[in-house]
């Protein structure tokens, strides 16, 4: 066993050990759990609360046709403003549509809390229907409902991938966008649990003066490198642990659930309904998801986009942590690390920022430039890959970030061995380089 | 035969020099003492030796050939800045730092038990270390460095933070070592320390070797001839057997059963005849050269007089 071996062995079992690595193990996953369901709970409270609009038409034909749904409920009045206004009501607000609505399509509401763009919309959008629906009454077109319930139409697009090989499949930009915004997510989460983790591990020495001892046995870079791999083994550790728990919890969930519906799509795909069963429960699974449920049953893209998920979030997280680690590396004590870690949590950000943009548009220079690019790559290459960018970029991206973070562990041991002589000053970026490029 | 030779280092940091031209030789199998004020250099020199730090210019040699990186299984180092990780058990972080030091973990429990037992502190393999004192935790700690048994032992202020039971237990097992064999660099303030334990010394002072040699060669050669006689008789007949030979301390003091003088015969070729004339006159009890302390050559080292 090497040396970085033997750092790895001891920084793993010391934080497997600790009682809050157990506890965070056991509590992460419930408190996930306890949050959807508060979440969903929340909603359900919320929905019960409908905004009671009193209404006055004076036109006479829109009140009674006015919809209520979970947020809103309507009620026709003779109330003036003024009265509505003086009057002790427990309704949101008042409604007031003048009779030459045909003519001026335009409403005022007045609630005594603001009122909200989806309260708005929703009395726009039934007015205007309702409006609309009466205009076209007035051509006096026979059977008019059931032409209307003819022409309308809702169209779908179901996305191919050319290839020149195999059969043209379909592709989804929604599985790739949900892969690459996951990723970027648990990125930036595991960057900044786990890179704070090997931030104070590199400060751990110097705090507990075993740092003399250290050097004379061990070179900076094997320290940093032990440790930065030894927390990613806790962090994997971890991951497997709560990945089983949900794996066991999702599985029970799909197989009750899913099942049909994964048959559904595949022969949706194929073409033809092997049953007619199926072929009804077809219509109802509108073709994007469709395409995801493919693309997901499809072992061949599948472990495409788990190998570069593998490939580009450790990467990333490798390349990260070095950098956390080159922070501790700079400074004697925790309190002193805030200021040069904003910039790199600052560089996260504009990467998960920038995804965005990708997602828009995954061939433009922005998109391939920063999936090339090591401090962005892990998480904009994620963006890409779904859309299957050429060989060499991918391979390029991948090279690139893994040599920066070995050049990075490089840069934080400089800066370790040159911080031993500097006992308790705060180094400024200047002062920083100038330690790189010291003989030590 | 050396073990360790410096030649010619020099370290600049920015502001000074910590180091200028430094160079000395440690002979196998001895017990050498740094010496210096603080500040002067003496860590920086261990560092250097230890590669920790790299010399601006000169080189460090370990036997005939310059040190190298895997020359630190050959070193044990126990630093005056000297901590062990608090959360870590006793037991399985002394194993970590000889594994570190190219000691399989076999070899390095094995070796540990028996020292744990040589030092009466076996119960604490499975204590924390937040949970010894200071003083304990000393000891693992210099367990910890000797362990993985080196040619060359570098001690820095080893014995700050001991209570004068454990130092003295630390000073024999630091003699133990010299005896089968080891080579000790032994840096300190306490000049008491080095006399006992000490057979070369190297004072540094302002980043340069000011004295370099044997510690009885450098102690006889400081000595000012000044020696001491106790005698019985008159003192007026001894002051005046000397007159011409030697001059008397006025005012030094002595500590005898007997009346008591001291004289400076600055001629070595004088002190037999001096010798001779006194014993005509007085009854000489005891005569003998007044050596100077390490204390008293570092004190007038360090401020020039030398």
């Amino acid at each position: 066993m090497g040396k970085i071996g033997i750092i790895i062995r001891r920084e793993f079992n010391e934080r497997v050990k600790k009682k809050s690595f157990i506890i965070s193990t056991i509590l992460v996953p419930v408190l996930f759990i306890g949050g959807i369901a508060l979440l969903i709970f929340m909603q359900q409270y919320t929905m019960s609360e409908a905004k009671l609009i009193k209404v006055l038409d004076r036109s006479g034909m829109i009140a009674q046709r006015l919809e209520d749904n979970a947020s809103v409920r309507f009620e026709a009045t003779d109330q003036s403003y003024d009265q509505f206004k003086t009057d002790e009501t427990d309704a949101f607000g008042y409604l007031e549509i003048g009779d030459d609505i045909m003519e001026r399509p335009s409403v005022r509401l007045s609630s005594f809390k603001a009122s909200t763009v989806e309260l708005e919309s929703s009395i726009s959008d039934q007015i205007s229907k309702i409006v609309e629906e009466e205009k076209l009454k007035r051509y006096d077109i026979e059977n008019l409902p059931q032409i209307m319930e003819e022409v309308k139409t809702d169209v779908t697009v179901q996305a191919f991938q050319i290839k020149e090989s195999a059969d043209d499949k379909e592709s989804s930009s929604s599985l790739a966008m949900i892969a690459a915004m996951f990723s970027g997510l648990l990125m930036f989460m595991f960057v900044t649990i786990y890179g704070g983790m090997v931030m104070q591990g590199v400060i751990e020495e110097k705090s507990s003066k075993v740092l003399e001892v250290m050097v004379s046995s061990v070179r900076p870079y094997e320290l940093m490198m032990g440790k930065i791999l030894g927390v990613a083994l806790v962090a994997i550790t971890q991951l497997l642990i709560w990945a089983v728990l949900v794996v066991v919890v999702g599985s029970v969930l799909m197989q009750t659930l899913m099942g049909d519906m994964v048959q559904a799509a595949q022969a949706m795909q194929s073409g033809m309904p092997a049953d007619p069963m199926l072929a009804a429960q077809m219509s109802n699974l509108d073709s994007e998801t469709a395409a995801i449920i493919n693309q997901v049953t499809d072992p061949g893209y599948m472990t495409m986009l788990l190998g570069c998920f593998l490939v580009f979030f450790v990467g990333g997280y490798l390349l990260y942590a070095a950098m956390f680690a080159a922070i501790g590396s700079a400074v004697d004590n925790v309190q002193d690390t805030q200021q040069l870690q904003t910039p790199v949590t600052v560089v996260l950000m504009i990467s998960y920022f920038i995804m965005f943009n990708v997602m828009r548009d995954p061939y433009s220079a922005m998109a391939v430039w920063g999936s090339i690019i090591p401090l962005t790559s892990p998480i904009i290459m994620m963006a890409r890959i779904a859309y299957e960018p050429p060989v060499w970029q991918v391979v390029l991206s991948a090279v690139l970030l893994y040599a920066s973070f070995v050049g990075m562990v490089w840069f934080a041991g400089k800066i370790y061995r040159v911080g031993i002589f500097m006992y308790g000053k705060k180094p400024s970026f200047k002062e920083l380089f100038k330690w790189v490029r010291y003989k030590y | 035969m050396d073990l360790l030779r410096v030649e010619h280092v020099t370290k600049k940091y920015a502001q000074h020099t910590a180091l200028d031209d430094v160079s000395l030789t440690i002979p196998k199998g001895s017990v050498y003492g740094l010496l210096g004020p603080n500040g002067a250099g003496k860590t920086t020199l261990i560092r250097i030796i230890n590669r920790i730090t790299a010399p601006d210019s000169g080189q460090v040699w370990l036997g005939d050939k310059p040190i190298a990186p895997q020359d630190v299984y050959r070193i044990g180092y126990l630093p005056e800045e000297r901590g062990l990780y608090k959360k870590m058990k006793v037991g399985e972080q002394a194993i970590y730092f000889a594994q570190l030091k190219g000691l399989s973990r076999k070899e390095a429990t094995v070796r540990l038990k028996e020292w744990f037992v040589r030092f009466q502190i076996r119960e604490w393999w499975d204590k924390k270390v937040e949970e010894l004192s200071k003083g304990m935790a000393q000891k693992v700690q210099f367990i910890v460095t000797i362990l993985h048994q080196p040619e060359l032992l570098i001690f820095d202020e080893p014995f700050s933070g001991f209570d004068p039971i454990n130092a003295n237990l630390l000073k024999e097992e630091i003699l133990r070592l010299r005896d089968k064999g080891a080579t000790v660099i032994f840096s300190t303030h306490n000049m008491a320390s080095v006399e006992e334990i000490c057979d070369h010394i190297t004072l540094i002072n302002k980043s340069r070797n000011i004295l370099s040699g044997p510690l009885d060669e450098i102690r006889h050669k400081h000595g000012n001839n000044i020696f001491q006689v106790d005698y019985r008789g008159e003192e007026s007949a001894l002051r005046e057997a000397v007159a011409g030979l030697a001059s008397v301390m006025e005012g030094a003091e002595t500590e005898s059963v007997y009346n008591s003088l001291k004289i400076q015969i600055p001629c070595n070729d004088d002190v037999k005849t001096a010798i001779g004339r006194i014993n005509e006159r007085v009854e000489i009890r005891s005569f003998r050269e007044i050596i100077p302390s390490m204390n008293d050559i570092f004190i007038k080292a360090v401020a020039g007089e030398l």
